[in-house]
């Protein structure tokens, strides 16, 4: 008994470890954009002035209403036909299904390099210019299987059956659309939503790629860090950093992964 | 069996869209990039001449496949590090803690969502000359120079991208996990199996699926990322991602960087058809 305790304690300590592997680096960012000083020892006092200093800049925050709207066209875009596809691939059935799902999926699995440059080949030799088109296209690419995947695992399981029920008593298929299927998904498809913007406000391996004179957020913090890391950096960071852990708090009220799928299950025995 | 039939053209032209979508984004755009791995270079122009040269040129230099398998081994190095890390964690988020689960799961699977730039940008804060180790242990009197090995190489690139890596392991080993039925154990335990022995011969078979699943991620991940080498490698740390780019960036050699892209598509296309046996990719990730 007691050796199975010490055990778990070691296990314990060494998911500590890791725990704080996985968070002391944001709390450097932190501490950081707050600091006076550009060192972690001696450090002293509490400034906000990288954070105004971010409100001075211009183009920065141009490039932050750039991320802004691609995010929402690109989810909005993504949105009605990630949820079109789901239904599709849910309830048709075609020889090729699994390369089509397959497809599907690849601009959200493939190495970002390999979307951004296919991408880059195709719209150049298209004629058309690196433009906010572009990077919307590329943020196309992988906010809909984002999409497509969590409406699909939703739609697994609630089944067919409340469809077959509500035909059966006479609704069209237009009102069992909307009256049925759309209440049962629709935390889903928020959840879903959310999701792919969180991917998309971060993206930047296929974006830079894409992107010309018009930048996003992360384009921009890539470009103001070939000249070492400023404390503006670190408040721009800090901002993301926050926003990100917001649209991730959201996210999970919807995406029922606490409410469904991870439930501890009741022993059987 | 209900596989085999083909649905009427009603509800398959339900999928115009999305096949729209799918050729313009995914098949146009990889199915070009093969085809321009076969063209070559004119002064500053591609011409649509067929040749070899881009492939043979990969594989007559040998700068390039050993940058390759030198990429594939850091890789590889990352991806065990990450299993190594992140299974132990799901391991305990699964089986050995009953209050606060939910807040541990959240808290293993948060840095996934969490800004992909900050995380390089905290890092090379920490491992930097002036950084957050070096100015620790200056102050501490342990050392007087700045420890040059931590940043501007290959450990650099692994350190980030295992940390990068361990949310990408905990998901799908954590699924595959809570699949267990926990009377297995229970009965593991009745036939007088220990807490080693249970492990090594149920839970661990029963997650092996998931630890795969991982493993692939973390592995094609780490192959298929070109920024942080960038940002934290130097000179030293060039991987194959950084190789793809600088054909597109100041080389100026779009097919052959056509012709890379398609060998770094191969390898992991490779990886996971060979894999996909021991479970859907997929699921980990998107799905659930």
């Amino acid at each position: 008994m007691s050796s199975r305790r010490r055990r778990g304690i070691g296990l314990k300590t060494y998911g500590f470890l890791v725990y704080f592997f996985l968070y002391f680096p944001l709390l450097i960012v932190l501490v950081f954009s707050f600091s006076p000083t550009k060192t972690i020892v001696g450090i002293s006092g509490f400034t906000l002035k990288w954070y105004q200093e971010l409100l001075r800049d211009g183009n920065l925050l141009a490039a932050f209403g750039h991320t802004l709207a691609i995010g929402a066209a690109a989810v909005g875009i993504a949105v009605v036909l990630g949820t079109a596809g789901a239904f599709f691939v849910s309830r048709a059935s075609f020889p090729g299904k699994a390369v089509f799902r397959t497809l599907v999926l690849l601009p959200y699995i493939l190495p970002g390099i390999l979307m951004g440059i296919s991408l880059l080949v195709v719209v150049k030799a298209i004629g058309i210019p690196l433009s906010p088109l572009t990077v919307l296209l590329g943020h196309v690419s992988f906010t809909v299987p984002v999409v497509m995947f969590q409406v699909m695992s939703r739609i697994a399981r609630m089944g067919p059956n409340y469809q077959s029920a509500a035909m059966d008593l006479g609704a069209n298929p237009l009102q069992t659309f909307w009256y049925v299927t759309l209440p049962m998904i629709r935390t889903a498809i928020v959840g879903a939503a959310l999701l792919a913007f969180t991917v998309s406000f971060d993206e930047i391996v296929i974006s830079y790629f894409l992107t010309g004179t018009w930048m996003t957020l992360p384009v921009y913090i890539y470009g103001m860090m070939r000249y070492g890391l400023s404390p503006k950096v670190y408040a721009i960071s800090a901002v993301i950093l926050v926003l990100s852990l917001a649209l991730i708090m959201l996210m999970s009220r919807y995406t029922g992964r606490s409410a469904e799928v991870y439930r501890p299950r009741p022993s059987k025995g | 069996m209900s596989g085999r039939r083909i649905s009427p053209p009603r509800t398959l032209a339900r999928g115009i869209p999305m096949t729209v979508w799918m050729l313009l984004l995914v098949v146009i755009p990889l199915g070009y990039t093969f085809v321009t791995s076969f063209f070559q270079v004119d002064g500053l122009q591609i011409a649509a001449r067929p040749t070899l040269k881009n492939y043979a040129l990969f594989f007559t230099d040998p700068m390039y496949p050993g940058i390759l398998l030198k990429s594939m081994l850091i890789s590889l190095a990352i991806a065990v590090i990450a299993i190594l890390a992140g299974y132990p964690l799901a391991y305990m988020v699964s089986f050995r803690v009953s209050r606060g689960r939910q807040v541990l799961f959240m808290l293993s699977i948060i840095p996934l969502w969490v800004s992909y730039l900050v995380r390089i940008i905290a890092w090379r804060t920490i491992l930097g000359n002036k950084g957050v180790i070096n100015s620790a242990l200056e102050a501490a009197g342990i050392i007087r120079e700045p420890l040059s090995f931590l940043l501007y190489n290959r450990f650099a690139i692994a350190v980030t991208l295992t940390y990068i890596c361990i949310p990408f392991v905990f998901i799908p080993v954590y699924t595959a996990l809570e699949k267990i039925p926990r009377n297995l154990l229970e009965a593991s335990s009745d036939l007088g199996a220990g807490e080693l022995r249970t492990f090594t011969s149920v839970v661990l078979p029963l997650s092996l699926p998931g630890l795969v699943t991982g493993f692939i991620f973390a592995f094609i991940i780490a192959l298929g990322d070109y920024i942080i080498p960038q940002q934290l490698g130097g000179t030293q740390g060039i991987m194959f991602g950084n190789l793809i780019w600088s054909q597109f960036g100041f080389a100026f050699n779009w097919p052959f960087g056509a012709a890379l892209s398609f060998i770094l598509l191969a390898i992991t296309v490779t990886i996971l058809r060979l894999t996909s046996r021991f479970g859907s990719t997929e699921g980990g990730f998107l799905g659930e």
